[in-house]
């Protein structure tokens, strides 16, 4: 079942003469429960197309469906609820919120859409727990290393349920180590837990263990592969395969 | 929602020195609309309970122009008039005390007022400490006060035996009054026939007072009275002292005005301080916006956090403005006690005082606080992933610029009609008008400062000036803060200065003399018992005295309005005294004293009557109606804030039958010894109970000592208000150096050092810093002269002088605090690490 759709989704940024094509009439879909990773060099248009389907942004044509209702015709208020309880996001930064515990920004989408706190943090906890994180609830994201924010980050996208994880390039800030734990972490994420992911990277390594790749360039899709697991040997394919873009 | 509430919270507790310094910012401006609000009006009750201690809800009185005695029939006359609910007589005159009772009292007379009990009671509010008030049915019996009781050991039941027509009579105290005696105006009260069976008066009563019925003119019905009673009567102003209530009022609304603008810096200060958190927290916010924040709840968020820091600021104000209002107190207590004999007691908290400060506290950190809220509101997710744009290009709004215009030109008008609480509304007109057009002034005024800035820092200048032009509203922003912190700065050192100098010269024009013999209340006018012509002999005859000249007082009436009319000797006077002159030749004048009817008038009766050099004028005197020619317009010291006329002494006692001294000047040789000197008079004043003597270099010291603590005061409060100015410069300079962190970046990769990074901020403060003294020495001139001026409407005839020392101070507080202001954020630009700021973008 198709859980994302896009139809000829087109971003220009700015006009005139200055006016960047970002995204070129893309189609695309995604189904329930698959794990998608969308790779290409900088530029190519990746994170627009994030923020497009994540509903961040608004697109200068075309359209996204999410379970056949069309994202780009809601209200911003809408898209705020839409963003609180169905799709979570994991940036490359992490982006937590400096001045609350790993607990309270795990928390965060349930406090915002008017869950009690008690029930929030107990939910927030599980899935920290969950995470590798559960030794660390009351910790503020200065006291944590990078790979323990981007836990807190992925717990706080996990934590309404979402149907949707957006990622994008969520190791790009961390170390090899931290990086394959990551990368490993949102493979357990889409299997074990069955949400569906659309990954953005540049990273071989990281695309590898999705289900599906789909290679960008200047705004199009050009190309999109398979794979049938996970290793060293998918990596370095893929590694090839984005040399030659 | 809670978690903004805890966000808010922690947002603010790790911020802690800009939270503080915002939020007292809030405190002052709470803090000074408080707590001057609670201590005026206790002053006034002091001022009331004193002097009007007696004063009901008396609308009206009267008096024969003779100030003798008439029958009690013309009270016929009164309950003629239409609009008149109430009406009685009472008869009042100085009895003298008995040798042993005066030396026990300190007085040699008290005023004995005989009055319609039931009437009377019903009148006036007689508060009693024990005993009851006098009934109808009372023959010889009397009221006196607590003080008076207290000093001849007199309780209920006692007697007291006065002199009488018949020889004595013999009083029974039935009540006494818990009223504060002023000493020198000692009141009495008996049953009004025993009061004329005491001077052998039958029939006759002195004073006639009225009260109108409710929704009438009180002018109106006074002057029906005055026409149904003839023309050998006159009115007497209905309270003593409103003048003085009149300027305290006007205290009143000074004092608010100074709250309201701190205030106004306060929601400069929250406004700067959360644009600062908003441009700092924008990937926070955003982020917040990506996981599903609506709008709604951003803006809450700042709102929120504005909203703590509101009723903080208002709850710390609230008793720092009770603390100020103690502090005031004390300070002036000694003055009032010492000059005015008044018992001030606590400062009065009242609900609706209560109310605006904390509704006004709240309501400026608020709206403080909505712009920048409201921006956040439109902080878009992407923005949480997206490092800052370089700021765009502003312009300033010319709509917003022509409103400032049409704003200060009404001030303008405001100022030109010559009423305070016209000219006090125009002053927040003015500072609106001045705030709304400062986006537009930045450009111009930054050139023009930038090039005189370009002699210092070259380069750095021209890089800090176009910094200001490309967001003028943000420069507006801090500018007008300083502007605001400045203005006040200014106008209570011009006020001060005004007042400073103008007591002074006051003092050295009508106070030359080295000792004075004056009753203790004679500040108060009325009620005063004068010296027959010994005393100035005696005095005149101590060795070393070179000169003595006195003051004599009598009433008149024009056209209804009463008139304190002081009679000199025009030829000892001015060499001992003189007056302080506005209009006319003093030389002239005093010459025109001696030969014919002529009177200089003080300030205020010129500026009540709209009285001019050469007018003749008719006074109602107690020989009848006679004319006078006004030969100056000058005032001395004690009387600057009654209506009053200098006229000759011969001339007082032809047509006043006024020959008593009430105050006696005494100069003394050069080199004659003071304290000699000092010790005889002191022996003269003794068979005197009413007078006290006063050294002269004394009262001046005194004088000088208690505007010494009010400058100093008034200097503590100028400095509080330039501090938030300061934060508020440096909060706008931080933001820019955020702003710019690539450019800054960009400047150190090509080579700049940090001294040069360090010198543009410094240049961007100093030109900001000179924007805000400019404007807010505009501001301040504006201010502090319609607060002078404001004075003199009330009665205080002060002449405006222009702060010259004021503007330096502003001048000198202004480049200072642009200085001090760029320490912390080019310290924090010229830090920056290069590779994190060129990341940042
Ligand atoms: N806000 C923006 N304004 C103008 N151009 C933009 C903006 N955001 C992205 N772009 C441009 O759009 C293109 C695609 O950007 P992006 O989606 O961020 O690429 P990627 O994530 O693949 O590196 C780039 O050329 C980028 O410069
Ligand atoms: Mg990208």
């Amino acid at each position: 079942m198709t859980l994302i759709q896009t139809e000829n989704l087109t971003k220009i940024y700015g006009s005139g003469e200055t006016a960047v094509v970002a995204l070129d009439r893309v189609n695309m879909a995604l189904k329930q429960g698959e794990f998608l990773a969308v790779m290409g060099p900088s530029g190519c248009g990746k994170s627009t197309l994030l923020h497009l389907v994540g509903g961040l942004d608004r697109p200068t044509e075309g359209r996204v469906l999410l379970d056949g209702r069309d994202l780009t015709a809601l209200r911003d208020d809408d898209l705020a609820a839409l963003r609180r309880r169905r799709i979570g996001f994991v940036f490359q930064f992490y982006n937590l919120i400096p001045v609350l515990t790993a607990l309270e920004n795990a928390a965060l989408p349930l406090l915002l859409d008017g869950v009690k706190p008690a029930e929030a943090h107990r939910r927030a906890a599980e899935w920290l727990q969950r995470l590798g994180m559960g030794d660390r609830l009351h910790y503020r994201p200065d006291q944590l290393s990078g790979g323990q924010q981007q836990r807190v980050a992925i717990a706080r996208a996990l934590v309404s349920e979402p149907d949707l994880i957006l990622a994008d390039e969520p190791t790009g800030n961390l170390d090899s180590r931290a990086g394959d734990e990551i990368a490993a972490l949102l493979r357990r994420i889409s299997s074990e837990w069955g949400r569906t992911i659309l990954l953005v990277t540049h990273d071989p390594r990281v695309a590898a263990h999705a289900d599906r790749i789909l290679f960008m360039k200047d705004g199009r899709i050009i190309d999109e592969t398979r794979l049938a697991g996970t290793g060293e040997g998918e990596a370095q394919t893929l590694r090839e395969r984005m040399e030659a873009l | 929602m809670r978690v903004q509430w805890t966000m808010a919270l922690r947002y603010l507790r790790g911020r802690k020195l800009r939270t503080a310094l915002t939020t007292l910012a809030v405190v002052f401006g709470v803090a000074v609309l408080f707590g001057m609000n609670a201590l005026l009006p206790t002053m006034l009750q002091a001022f009331r309970q004193t002097v009007l201690a007696t004063t009901g809800k008396v609308d009206l009185v009267f008096t024969s122009v003779t100030d003798g005695p008439f029958s009690a029939e013309r009270l016929e006359a009164v309950w003629g008039v239409e609009g008149i609910a109430e009406v009685t007589g009472s008869l009042r005159r100085n009895v003298l005390l008995p040798p042993d009772l005066a030396g026990q009292a300190g007085l040699n007379a008290v005023t004995l007022v005989g009055v319609e009990p039931e009437v009377a009671a019903r009148l006036r509010h007689y508060p009693l400490k024990v005993g009851r008030f006098l009934t109808a049915d009372d023959s010889d019996a009397m009221v006196i006060s607590k003080g008076l009781a207290e000093k001849l050991a007199l309780s209920t039941g006692d007697t007291l035996t006065l002199p009488s027509a018949t020889g004595t009579t013999d009083f029974e105290i039935v009540g006494i009054l818990d009223v504060p005696s002023i000493p020198g105006v000692e009141e009495v009260f008996v049953p009004l026939p025993a009061a004329q069976r005491l001077w052998g008066m039958p029939g006759q009563i002195n004073v006639i007072e009225a009260v109108v019925k409710p929704g009438v003119d009180r002018d109106k019905a006074e002057q029906a009275v005055l026409a149904a009673l003839g023309e050998m009567f006159k009115a007497e102003p209905p309270e003593m002292g409103e003048e003085l209530i009149a300027s305290l009022q006007m205290g009143e609304i000074a004092f608010a005005l100074f709250g309201v603008m701190a205030l106004a810096i306060g929601a400069f200060i929250i406004l700067n301080t959360f644009r600062t958190v908003v441009v700092e927290r924008r990937h926070d916010l955003g982020m917040l916006r990506a996981i599903g924040a609506s709008r709604r709840v951003v803006v809450g968020l700042i709102l929120v956090e504005s909203l703590l820091q509101g009723v903080l600021g208002t709850a710390i104000g609230l008793t720092a403005g009770y603390g100020l209002a103690w502090l005031l107190l004390l300070t002036v207590r000694s003055v009032m006690q010492h000059y005015l004999r008044m018992e001030a007691a606590a400062p009065i908290i009242t609900l609706p005082n209560l109310l605006t400060a904390t509704i006004l506290g709240l309501g400026a950190t608020l709206a403080g606080g909505l712009w920048p809220a409201l921006s956040a509101g439109r902080v878009t997710p992407l923005e949480a992933l997206r490092p800052v744009a370089p700021g765009a290009y502003e312009r300033a709004a010319k709509k917003r610029g022509i409103a400032g215009a049409v704003l200060v030109v009404l001030a303008a008008l405001a100022l030109l009609t010559g009423n305070f609480n016209m000219a006090a509304l125009g002053t927040l007109l003015f500072l609106t008008g001045l705030v709304l057009m400062a986006p537009a002034l930045v450009g111009p005024l930054s050139r023009l400062f930038g090039r005189l800035l370009a002699l210092i820092f070259a380069r750095e200048g021209r890089l800090a000036e176009g910094n200001l032009v490309r967001q003028p509203n943000r420069a507006a922003v801090t500018a007008s803060a300083l502007m605001v912190g400045l203005a006040m700065i200014l106008a209570i050192a011009g006020m001060v200065t005004s007042i400073f100098d103008g007591f002074m010269s006051y003092i050295d024009h009508s106070l030359r003399a080295d000792f004075l013999l004056m009753p203790a209340s004679l500040v108060l006018g009325g009620g005063n018992v004068g010296a027959g012509p010994e005393l100035v002999e005696e005095v005149r005859a101590v060795p070393g005295v070179t000169g003595a000249t006195t003051l004599r007082l009598g009433t008149a009436a024009v056209d209804g309005l009463t008139l304190q009319v002081i009679g000199v000797d025009p030829e000892t006077y001015p060499r001992l005294s003189g007056l302080a002159f506005r209009y006319g030749d003093p030389e002239e004048a005093f010459v025109a004293l001696e030969r014919e009817r002529a009177m200089i008038v003080n300030g205020v009766f010129a500026a009540q009557r709209r009285v001019r050099l050469g007018d003749v004028l008719t006074l109602q005197t107690p020989a009848g109606k006679r004319a006078y020619r006004v030969v100056g317009v000058g005032s001395d010291y004690l009387n600057a804030k009654l209506v009053t006329a200098y006229i000759s002494q011969a001339n007082l006692e032809r047509d006043f039958y006024q020959t008593a001294d009430l105050l006696v000047m005494v100069e003394a040789a050069e080199d004659a010894d003071t304290a000699a000197i000092q010790a005889r008079l002191e022996e003269i004043v003794r068979k005197y109970p009413s007078f006290v003597l006063t050294e002269w270099r004394s009262f001046r010291e005194e004088q000088e000592r208690v505007f010494g603590q009010s400058v100093y005061l008034l200097n503590v409060i100028g400095v509080m208000f330039a501090l938030p100015s300061l934060l508020a410069m440096v909060n706008t300079l931080t933001i820019s150096v955020m702003e710019r962190t690539r450019e800054i970046g960009v400047l150190r990769a090509v080579g700049s050092t940090r001294r040069q990074i360090r010198r543009i901020v410094a240049a961007e403060s100093l030109l900001l810093g000179a924007l805000g003294t400019a404007f807010g020495i505009l501001a301040g001139l504006w201010l502090g002269y319609v607060l002078v001026t404001g004075m003199n409407v009330s009665g205080f005839a002060i002449p405006y002088y222009f702060p010259y020392t004021g503007i330096l101070v502003a001048v000198a507080v202004g480049l200072l605090i642009g200085v001090g202001a760029a320490v912390l954020p080019a310290r924090r630009a010229a830090r920056l690490d290069i590779v994190a700021a060129l990341r940042y973008e």
